[in-house]
């Protein structure tokens, strides 16, 4: 990659796509991942699909009280996950990240501890499902308030930069999530200081049912960046290779110092907000069959198929063997238990302090 | 007359009071459409379309802050946040704008306007699903805070909210919305803010409680019943102003208190209706008026329901005091 010059235009109006829907290669760049590392952007697409689906079935049978769905997102999400350099680089995810988490290799069954509350969950059972964080994979705890963890991730990237790090921070958000306060505050700061951080937007056109159209009167979010001093790439988070190329670039011109950026990927949510929602409240089925049609698992499975890097033999193999995978580590999180109730007054603070152990007495033995 | 249980309340009485009073705009995250994560706002978009029942951008800041403006220009704005948790990224516009107008301004402009939030715990939900912010807002000189728990009441009080002349902080006890159902009439009903409800009268302990907390206060008054223990139930259903004379009353005729808020238990409400019965009735307590709180920790997900304060705690806390 040429330092500092980038190879992607900012500020398009159509997003950036290097394979059609059809499966072709449209970039003017050759490719230059691996066969593997192609075929593993798949593999990642698919286990966050079907783990996705099971978060759905743990759902409907009552054993998980809430999750926000991936499928859709996982072209942007898959692509996040594999430019940045998992360990290294800080993720500031959101709640419907799962395929990003996963991605970075955050154990499936931490994961499922995390939407268990069971013993596995390295946030210790604190959070609600789709909460997931992961100190040494540096995936920031989640956090439901919108927006609130923009600022915190510019700080993370400004203490970076700082500290001469070569770290670099993803901050992943929804386009609601652009119109709180906190993402202004966020991105102006950063921009100000040339942090190194990569705004991750995935634009589903929906915040539960308020749509585009309501959230802002601009033309795309990508350029917003512009105000802020920084470039912005609209790009089609249904493509999972062109996310996966305009992310890398953007996460290394940070580490190189050239500053901040923000991706924008249009991407769809095929399911309701939350098993709470009912999304056909506020959105027509045609849509939703529309973009089912983009769906970026077939279309760059068709890519893979073009290349001649996979078939039908290789898709049975991966759906069997990340089946089992799953099953064990779903099995391996129900067993670990229950976060137990003497963690309930831990970690307000570094050490319990006597107020809190003296209201701990005031448990009722049969709540207990 | 019809049976309704309170989200059924919320979006009834909007309904009535915005077809009476064209200045009512409804503000909020998915009020419009949608009708309300909660279904709050049902069918308020299709009958007064999207000028009146407004779907606005993911920004609190924006929600309370332009109602603020709204209300300074002569509507009648009523803000939904869509949880208690989410107010924070408001909270400087409810603080600095709604709360203070009228004072700063010597009365020459003023914020009357109804932010409703659904509140409370026991929905699995976690520390951002589940708080009870009441005290950042009773502790705001400018606003007044209401928090009922039957349909009743609901419909009540939200009339008298919407009429009132300064900002009302409307909140709502998720965990009951469906939970009660009760008769509730139609017609020129209101329940004045700062007015309690005495729901059962007793002799050997009073209970006070609000919000979510009455079901868990009820059934504790239930299970002393079967005991031969005679409570009086008292359900506060404002909190700024608070019905100091109601609760006086009861105490000192009866001397013992238990005092039940699902909210931290530091600088909770109770800690004011504490002092205040011993600052004015101690002669009349045979026990010291007893809290039962929530914890001052982050309401914790996985604990969902050994945080708030059930009938166990409850009934301790009254055997301690009927003990002392
Ligand atoms: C501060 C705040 N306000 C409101 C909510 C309630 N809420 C949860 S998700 C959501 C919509 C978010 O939409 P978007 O950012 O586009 O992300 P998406 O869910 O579409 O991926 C809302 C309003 C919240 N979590 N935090």
């Amino acid at each position: 990659m040429i330092k500092g010059t980038p190879r992607f235009e900012a500020f398009t109006d159509e997003p950036i796509t290097l394979v059609s829907e059809q499966g072709k290669w449209v970039g003017d760049f050759e490719p230059d991942l691996s066969k593997d590392q192609l075929r593993g952007l798949y593999r990642d697409m698919v286990a966050a699909r079907l783990l996705d689906e099971r978060f759905s079935r743990l759902q409907r049978s009552g054993r998980i009280s809430f999750y926000a769905s991936s499928s859709g997102h996982e072209g942007a999400q898959v692509a996040a996950g594999r430019a940045a350099q998992a360990g290294r680089d800080w993720i500031f995810p959101y709640y419907r990240d799962s395929a990003m988490v996963l991605t970075l290799g955050m154990p499936t069954r931490e994961i499922i501890g995390q939407m268990m509350a069971t013993r596995l969950d390295p946030n210790r059972g604190r959070q609600m499902p789709a909460h997931p964080g992961h100190g040494p994979l540096k995936i920031y705890t989640a956090a439901s308030p919108i927006a609130s963890h923009v600022p915190p991730a510019v700080g993370t990237a400004i203490s970076m930069k700082l500290q001469a790090t070569g770290e670099v921070t993803v901050c992943s958000l929804g386009d609601g999530a652009t119109s709180e306060g906190d993402f202004h505050a966020g991105i102006n700061f950063a921009g100000v200081q040339g942090a190194p951080i990569v705004f991750l937007v995935q634009n589903n056109r929906y915040a539960i049912s308020v749509d585009y159209n309501k959230q802002t009167a601009s033309q795309n979010i990508a350029m917003k960046a512009h105000a802020y001093g920084m470039p912005g790439y609209l790009v089609d988070g249904m493509d999972v290779l062109a996310s996966y190329y305009v992310l890398k670039e953007s996460i290394e011109r940070a580490r190189e110092g050239f500053g901040p950026s923000l991706v924008e990927t249009t991407v769809y949510r095929y399911g309701p907000h939350s098993p709470a929602d009912d999304d056909s409240r506020y959105r027509p089925k045609e849509e939703v069959e529309a973009w089912r049609k983009r769906d970026p698992l077939p279309r760059y499975r068709r890519f893979l198929e073009n290349e001649g890097l996979w078939d039908e033999k290789q898709e049975k193999e991966l759906l069997a063997s990340i089946e089992e995978e799953q099953k064990a580590a779903q099995q391996e999180a129900q067993e670990a238990g229950k976060v137990p109730l003497e963690w309930m007054f831990e970690d307000v603070f570094a050490e319990v302090p006597d107020f809190l152990r003296e209201q701990q007495q005031r448990l009722s033995p049969e709540e207990k | 007359m019809s049976t309704q249980n309170i989200v059924q309340t919320i979006a009834r009485t909007l309904d009535e009071e915005m077809g009476k009073d064209e200045r009512i705009v409804v503000l909020g995250e998915d009020v419009g459409k949608r009708g309300g994560v909660f279904l709050a706002t049902e069918n308020l978009f299709e009958k007064y379309g999207p000028d009146r029942v407004m779907d606005t951008p993911l920004s609190e800041a924006a929600i309370i802050g332009a109602a603020v403006g709204m209300a300074a220009h002569g509507m009648r704005p009523i803000a939904e946040i869509q949880f208690a948790d989410y107010v924070y990224p408001g909270f400087d516009q409810l603080v600095s704008q709604a709360a203070k107008l009228r004072y700063r301004s010597g009365g020459q402009f003023t914020a009357p306007m109804v932010v409703r939030m659904p509140a409370g715990g026991g929905v699995n939900g976690g520390h951002h699903h589940s708080q009870n912010p009441e005290s950042h807002f009773i502790h705001t000189a400018g606003l007044k805070v209401v928090y009922p728990s039957t349909p009743r009441d609901t419909r009540g009080l939200l009339r008298t909210a919407i009429a009132d002349e300064d900002p009302v902080v409307f909140m709502e006890p998720k965990r009951l919305y469906r939970a009660i159902k009760e008769e509730v009439p139609e017609g020129d009903e209101t329940i004045p803010i700062g007015k309690a409800n005495v729901r059962k009268r007793g002799d050997d302990v009073v209970i006070i409680s609000y919000g979510g907390s009455m079901a868990e206060a009820q059934r504790a008054a239930e299970e002393l019943e079967k005991q031969q223990i005679s409570t009086e139930l008292i359900d506060l259903r404002s909190l700024q102003p608070w019905d100091k004379e109601t609760v006086l009353d009861s105490v000192a005729r009866i001397g013992r208190a238990v005092l039940v808020s699902e909210a931290p238990h530091s600088l909770g409400f109770m800690s004011e209706v504490s002092a205040t019965i011993s600052e004015e009735i101690l002669d009349s307590l045979l026990a010291p008026p007893m809290r039962v709180s929530g914890f001052d920790i982050p309401y914790p997900y996985a604990y969902d329901r050994e945080y708030l304060p059930g009938p166990n705690r409850i009934l301790r806390a009254v055997q301690q005091v009927l003990d002392y």
